[in-house]
């Protein structure tokens, strides 16, 4: 018997219809992929399910019988433990009490809330997912991305004393690195082997291939396709969400470097950096690499003006390091956030808003009167390159999908004529098709003479797209590798390389 | 339906607003007289609200506006008591509000001071130094040169037009200039896109390489500006300066652009909007006075449609 049938759910918001015909059935002890492009609607799908969204149509079944999920604690009842794509952490507590939120705290004579069974707890959860360097007691909002996802996802694991046989997790190893992602994994199997469900949403084909045992793909909110990962491909999924062929491949350079520098850094320290070290030619796409929270986003901020320049000297196209952010993109220096909410967008503004905000220098006329028809062209141009789905250029970037909301930043980037592009995790979130493009994108720009450096937790990236690797380890350069003969596996050492 | 409601809901009740007063005043609300002594009322409270847009897009708040505006008309008439020609105790005055202004972005922006903290303290100190300046004491009469007070009890005559007898004052027609350059920046240059991308996300918004506090205290220093502004059109209406006189103005400019906010989709604020809020602040209390309401009454009723329009606005903002 199935655990859960999903059955012709359907969910418009105005005339979008995110939603318009999806199913899926979920078998007790399986782990379930559900995949599809940005926008398909997965995020939505599960939404319905933990009781955020109302269904227009459609109708769940909890083993064989039917059931209705009004509001999350219906979900919890139910056995349901959801990790939502955008980290919803409550920044102001520690990290014991964002992982007890859910369910009632622990209590000394019925009314005090007993701090120390909590953080028990919270270290118990965190120790599942094989972490002891995150303190309980830390308010959540020091951590970095990564770690406040690990939080989240121990925070489902948690002991409340109402079982969980259901686990839902939306882009899990997105901010994850390649370690931790090893240990979600291996945290899933058990929890599959003890005999929960598990629905799993990524664009990570192989890790998809990986740990899933049946796929179920969306596209344009219906369902097209469930498939045991064993009796199919990587090409075929691929076919079944975008309805074309799409190379799951790194474009290759096609030109020779030229000698001239973009970048030059010789022994750059900042407060948080020591001992940075290379040189950038023109059209070479440097990756940073590194375990978590090595110092890699930091060297990012070095070269965007973000931190001072304490000792060494760091030239950009000639001159000096920019002094801040506006000198930087005054300077033809581009920049992709790490994190796309906090960073990257103003959420409530239209994708146009988000879009031209860097470049609005050569958008204006006299008196820094805004040329409406160039902010447009603009916009257009590079929403078509990225292929942004979006009712109209208008609509806030809130209502966006997860993966569209990452685009609208990679898409701003890219709006102006560039010397250097920083990329901290551009393709976080993004779907296959659209990695593609990107990956084209980055490649047309560095033919261009486009100086990139690149950050991504993702080591086949990292490998597929740069030339060379400069390894960080404790805000520390260690040193720099050519990609040629090197596999994931190769790179990975040499992050843990004394 | 609800949607409609939502965006046009604050625009549907000031509408019922005026034809309730129409209804009441048949005679005397919707002449040409009253609207132009509305205009004329509210053209202080107006050049405030709509100066005070200018920060609220970032979020921000000012709180001093009033005791700036108290300031700058105490100034003003103090130069003026000391013999010094019309011309020079303006610019001295309006150069202290814009200072002022500029002090409250200096401890805003460099300081990271929350701007409700940082302008609660200003309040005070701009007030005191109005107080000390006067030495507390409302000046008057001769002290007050007539071409000053003689702005605001002028006008261009509207004959042209077939308004015999009417005359636009020259205070409302400051205000409407106020409104046209503050929506000029904000709805049409860089300048106002930038600050609307500073209220939209700080931190995003400076790493897209907008200059945040450079920005933010040029929009400081123009709310002081435009307090000042207000200030002298008041000190030149009543021809006397007292340091409390501008004290009733910061709150009713806050709630005009909230009256306003509520009218946009995401809430954030729009001068035309806050236009809206400052036409439903004064007509209500040029109603009220006409039907005799108690003036405690008109204070609750004044509060209460404020409370209800943005508490209307945020519910049916939660429903979606
Ligand atoms: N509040 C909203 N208002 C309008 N449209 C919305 C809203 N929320 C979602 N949508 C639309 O619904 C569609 C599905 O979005 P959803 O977030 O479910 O996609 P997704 O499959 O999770 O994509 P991704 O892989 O990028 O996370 C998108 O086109 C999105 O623009
Ligand atoms: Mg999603």
């Amino acid at each position: 018997m199935t655990l859960l049938d999903l059955t012709h759910i359907a969910k418009s918001y105005g005339r979008t219809a995110a939603l318009a015909d999806a199913s899926i059935d979920i078998l007790p002890g399986e782990v379930h992929a559900l995949m599809g492009e940005n926008g398909a609607g997965k995020s939505t799908f599960i939404k319905v399910l933990a009781g955020i969204v109302k269904s227009d149509r459609g109708e769940i079944r909890f083993q064989g019988k039917l059931a209705t999920i009004d509001n999350p604690q219906d979900a919890f009842d139910l056995g349901f433990r959801f990790i939502h794509q955008e980290l919803n952490v409550v920044p102001q507590i520690s990290v014991a009490e964002n992982i007890a939120i859910g369910g009632p705290y622990p209590t000394r004579f019925g009314a005090m809330v007993n701090w120390r069974e909590l953080n028990r707890r919270a270290r118990a959860a965190l120790a599942r997912l094989g972490i002891d360097t995150i303190d309980p007691r830390t308010k959540i909002s020091r951590l970095s991305a990564g770690d406040q996802m690990l939080v989240k996802i121990a925070g489902t694991l948690s002991d409340t004393g109402n079982p969980a046989c259901l686990f839902v997790m939306d882009e899990p190893t997105a901010s994850l690195t390649g370690e931790e992602s090893e240990r979600l994994f291996k945290v899933i199997a058990e929890l599959k082997s003890a005999g929960a469900s598990v629905l799993y949403v990524s664009h990570r084909m192989d890790e998809v291939m990986q740990i899933c045992d049946r796929v179920t793909v969306f596209r344009d909110g219906r369902f097209v396709e469930t498939k045991r990962t064993n009796d199919t491909d990587k090409d075929e999924i691929i076919r079944f969400m975008t309805g074309r062929d799409v190379k799951d491949v790194y474009p290759e350079r096609t030109f020779d470097l030229e000698e001239h520098l973009v970048c030059r850094a010789q022994d750059v320290s900042t407060r948080r950096i020591r001992g940075l070290s290379f040189n950038l030619r023109k059209g070479e796409v440097l990756g940073i690499g590194g375990l978590s929270n090595a110092g890699q986003s930091e060297v990012m901020q070095a070269l965007m003006g973000l931190d001072r320049i304490l000792e060494g000297t760091l030239k950009i196209s000639g001159k000096a390091a920019p002094q801040n952010p506006a000198t930087a993109w005054e300077g033809g220096i581009a920049y992709v956030p790490r994190e796309r909410r906090r960073e990257g967008l103003m959420l409530t503004r239209s994708i146009l808003q988000n879009t031209v905000l860097p470049h609005l220098r050569h958008l204006s006329r006299l008196l820094g009167v805004v040329n409406r028809r160039s902010e447009r062209d603009m916009t257009q141009r590079v929403a078509d390159i990225v292929r942004l789905k979006a009712d109209s250029l208008k609509q806030p970037c809130y209502q966006l999908s997860g993966g569209n909301q990452q685009k609208v930043v990679f898409a701003r980037a890219v709006g102006a004529s560039l010397n250097l592009l920083l990329l901290d995790e551009p393709t976080r979130g993004v779907d296959v098709g659209a990695k593609f493009d990107i990956y084209t994108l980055v490649r047309e720009l560095s033919a261009r003479g486009c100086g990139v450096v690149l950050t991504s937790s993702d080591l086949p990236e990292l490998l597929g797209m740069c030339d060379r690797i400069l390894i960080m380890q404790d805000g520390r350069q260690t040193e720099i590798v050519e990609t040629r003969d090197l596999d994931p596996h190769g790179l990975l050492s040499r992050f843990y390389a004394a | 339906m609800g949607l409609i409601l939502r965006r046009y809901g604050t625009l549907l009740g000031f509408l019922a607003i005026i034809v309730f007063f129409w209804s009441q005043l048949p005679e005397t609300f919707l002449t040409a007289r009253n609207l132009i002594n509305i205009s004329q009322q509210i053209s202080m409270l107006a050049v405030v609200a709509f100066t005070m847009t200018i920060v609220m897009v970032m979020n921000d708040f000012d709180l001093s506006v009033g005791s700036t505006a108290s300031l700058a008309g105490v100034v003003a008439a103090f130069l003026f008591s000391l013999g010094y020609p019309v011309w020079a105790g303006i610019s001295v005055a309006l150069l202290v509000g814009l200072l002022g202004g500029l002090f409250n972005g200096i401890l805003v922006s460099f300081f990271g001071i929350l701007p409700f903290v940082a302008t609660l303290g200003t309040l005070t100190m701009f007030s005191g130094t109005a107080f000390l300046i006067s030495g507390g004491k409302t000046i008057f009469g001769r002290d007050i040169p007539g071409t000053f007070s003689g702005f605001a009890r002028s006008g261009v005559p509207l004959d042209g037009i077939g308004l015999a007898g009417v005359t636009m004052p020259f205070l409302s027609i400051m205000a409407v200039i106020v409104l046209f350059l503050v929506w000029f920046a904000l709805e049409q240059t860089t300048f106002g896109r930038r600050l609307y991308a500073i209220g939209g996300n700080m931190e995003a918004a400076k790493l897209a390489g907008i200059r945040v506090r450079t920005l933010r205290m040029s929009a400081f220093a123009l709310t002081g500006l435009g307090a000042a502004t207000a200030g002298l059109m008041y000190a030149s209406r009543v021809a006397s300066a007292n340091p409390t006189q501008g004290s009733g103005l910061m709150l009713d400019a806050i709630a005009a652009v909230f009256l306003g906010m509520t009218m946009s989709e995401e809430g954030e604020p729009r001068v035309l909007a806050t236009l809206v809020g400052v036409l439903i602040l004064g007509i209500l209390d040029n109603g009220l006075t006409q039907l005799s309401v108690d003036s405690y009454i008109r204070e609750i009723l004044v509060g209460a449609i404020v409370v209800s329009a943005v508490a209307f606005s945020s519910i049916s903002k939660q429903k979606r």
